[in-house]
């Protein structure tokens, strides 16, 4: 553990321009055969220790990309370096002794939980794929990470029907967490909860990452939950990243109106009536990713957009230290658009 | 008072015995109110306004007690009365616009036929009325909008679709359950901004059900917490949040992250999950998770107060 601290800034988990096409259609439907840009054109820089916030609104790519990244999807362009190795086009087989230090957790643990299996078992079952223990070190294995992730010794023959919510989110981690991972992804992993749980996992899994060194990519839609536990944040539209930064920075001072649209809609509780908060509604639904706009593709909703947008994508570039926005326009940076409309 | 709800009972017989899903909900709601219900998952929120509906057709549903809706009792309604109030004086928006519409059925037929079932005009009039209707819950393209399917819109465009249809003979009173809890933020934005115009051009009582705090704050006038089946602390909005007297109430505060401000090293968490409610503890059903429970909690079952703020809990009686 002590020499992966003094690593802390290396990247453990880099994208080159990264993107996923998906084909839909067949030559004989009406439209022909499509192309899906779901991810595209996404660089992003994960350091050890970090736990990168992945936020956006359903359809934005956050999924695929979360899938991509730990190569349960292959990628289409780009790159995709694993503690500075390239990993994009490895054999599934060539990639198996780094899985172990990548993993996931899913949303709906009642989904990604064999229901036929027992959750000793299904913990077990990556010890068993991935390592030479014996029987018996597996089971104290075993038990140890049910300490670990808050579930009681005998919790081990219960069935995952068996369990609540909560229990079962927890037995996801465990399962991600038992070959000591460099890395986890957890995409939405406290959206199916009940409020006063979700603070639970949401405190344990800030507990596990301090104890185990680990480095998360943590994918929600509920902002406020999102800022709790990331250090940075990427805001994604469309497929590609519009904003990057550090959380905090990213949260009170949102430079893509994207972001700002966003983060404005987010209802907070407030004690006076009417509150202080000003809220962006934007205009129209997220275009599909079949048919994206021109130029920047947030500009048919962007309250902001001006010619240039209609006509010319965008790039990111550096606005502030540690600081990447997608806009020709972000705020604080030009004088005349700063303001809110 | 338009509804005025005393006493509500409903248990389910299962193979385990009789389930105690509602224990004991009153509550009142006046014209052009709206009235925040919250609660986590199996608290009985969903249940309660099925009942209101008339909507709980399992034949091992017990109902008590009284449902009044402009002085009419409703519990025990025979079902071709209720059908007449529901969806004309009484209306419902569902959680998942998806199994609310029909997908054989294009959007203008499906809010159409939901017209002329309660009133007796052409079809040309009916779909003129829908084309108003789509206009008035922003659709860009009304007219457009009403051949299309359901698959064919997204899932903002369908919970309007299915807003509008709940709007299509101006409801008195609108229940909302979770209507915006499977939606993106931007877009729930939105559909609070109409539900809060809805009031304030039909002056409809609207009973909105939620589990994020958020969203009460932004929209009730009155908010009610339940827990276990049982209404744990009513209040106004400011009242409610400004100073929130059960400890449910409040640890439910406290375990949300603030979006701004400073960040809690930890979150403060209720430590166990809700009870099963085929085993609820003798006591107080919040006891066994409550941070400030004494001795009295567990063999005693707190009730909620008369106050217009009030808080089913003993220290609360004993303050």
């Amino acid at each position: 553990m002590s020499d992966a601290m003094t690593k802390t800034d290396k990247p453990i988990l880099e994208t080159r321009s990264l993107g996923k096409r998906f084909s839909i259609g067949t030559r004989f439907s009406a439209e022909g055969r499509r192309t899906v840009h779901a991810v595209d054109n996404v660089s992003l820089t994960v350091r050890r220790g970090e736990t990168l916030g992945l936020v956006g609104e359903s359809g934005c790519g956050k999924s695929t990309l979360a899938r991509c990244l730990v190569r349960l999807y292959d990628v289409s362009d780009g790159q995709l370096l694993f503690d500075g190795e390239d990993i994009t086009a490895r054999s599934l087989a060539s990639l198996r002794p780094l899985r172990r230090r990548f993993q996931m957790v899913f949303q709906d643990p009642s989904a990604s939980l064999n229901p036929r299996r027992r959750a000793g078992d299904l913990v077990a079952e990556p010890l068993r794929i991935h390592t030479n223990l014996s029987a018996a070190e597996i089971n104290r294995r075993v038990a140890e990470l049910f300490e670990i992730v808050g579930l009681l010794p005998d919790h081990v023959g219960r069935y995952p029907h068996e369990f609540s919510g909560g229990q079962r989110q927890r037995v996801g981690i465990a399962r991600a967490i038992a070959l000591n991972p460099d890395l986890v992804v957890l995409d939405e992993p406290v959206s199916a909860l009940d409020v006063s749980v979700q603070a639970q996992i949401v405190n344990l899994l800030a507990d596990l990452q301090e104890k185990l060194n680990l480095t998360y990519i943590f994918i929600a839609h509920d902002l406020s939950v999102v800022r709790q536990v990331s250090t940075r944040i990427a805001v994604m539209y469309l497929g590609s990243v519009v904003e990057e930064g550090p959380a905090e920075e990213v949260f009170s001072a949102p430079a893509h109106p994207y972001s700002q649209a966003l983060i404005s809609a987010v209802p907070v509780v407030e004690t006076t009536p009417g509150g202080g908060r000003k809220r962006i509604l934007l205009a129209g639904d997220v275009p599909s990713p079949l048919n994206p706009p021109s130029g920047c593709r947030f500009h048919p909703r962007c309250p902001i957009a001006k010619d240039r947008c209609r006509t010319e994508r965008p790039e990111a570039r550096p606005f502030g230290a540690g600081r990447k926005v997608a806009c020709h326009f972000p705020s604080g940076f030009d004088g005349d658009v700063a303001q809110r409309p | 008072m338009m509804l005025s709800v005393r006493d509500l009972r409903v248990s389910f017989r299962t193979e385990d015995g009789l389930v105690q899903a509602i224990d004991g909900v009153s509550f009142d709601l006046a014209e052009g109110e709206i009235l925040g219900v919250v609660g986590e998952s199996g608290s009985g929120k969903t249940v309660s306004l099925l009942a209101v509906m008339g909507l709980i057709t399992d034949p091992n549903a017990v109902i008590e007690g009284s449902i009044r809706y402009k002085g009419r009792e409703l519990v025990g309604l025979p079902a071709r009365e209720l059908r007449r109030l529901r969806g004309n004086e009484i209306a419902m928006i569902f959680q998942d616009p998806m199994t609310a519409l029909t997908p054989v059925y294009t959007i203008g037929w499906q809010i159409a036929e939901q017209i002329r079932a309660h009133h007796r005009i052409s079809k040309a009039k009916a779909l003129a009325r829908v084309e108003e209707l789509l206009a008035e819950v922003n659709f860009p393209n009304p007219r457009e909008a009403m051949s299309r399917y359901p698959h064919q819109l997204s899932g903002g465009m369908r919970q309007r679709a299915v807003i509008a249809m709940a709007l299509s003979c101006n409801p008195a009173l609108l229940v909302a359950d979770e209507p915006t809890t499977a939606l993106d933020v931007t877009v729930q934005a939105g559909i609070l901004d109409l539900v809060r115009k809805l009031r304030a051009t039909h002056n409809s009582a609207v009973v909105f059900i939620t589990h994020d705090m958020g969203v009460v704050s932004e929209l009730a006038d009155r908010v009610m917490v339940m827990y276990a089946g049982r209404v744990v602390e009513r209040g106004s909005r400011s009242e409610l949040f400004s100073d929130p007297r059960h400890p449910y109430t409040r640890a439910l505060l406290d375990s949300i992250p603030p979006l701004t401000g400073d960040k809690p090293s930890r979150l403060s968490s209720i430590p166990g999950s809700p009870p099963s409610l085929l085993r609820l503890p003798q006591g107080c059903a919040f006891g066994p998770r409550c941070p400030v429970r004494y001795e009295p909690c567990a063999t005693e079952r707190p009730a909620l107060g008369t106050g217009v703020h009030a808080a089913a809990c003993l220290r609360e009686v004993e303050a």
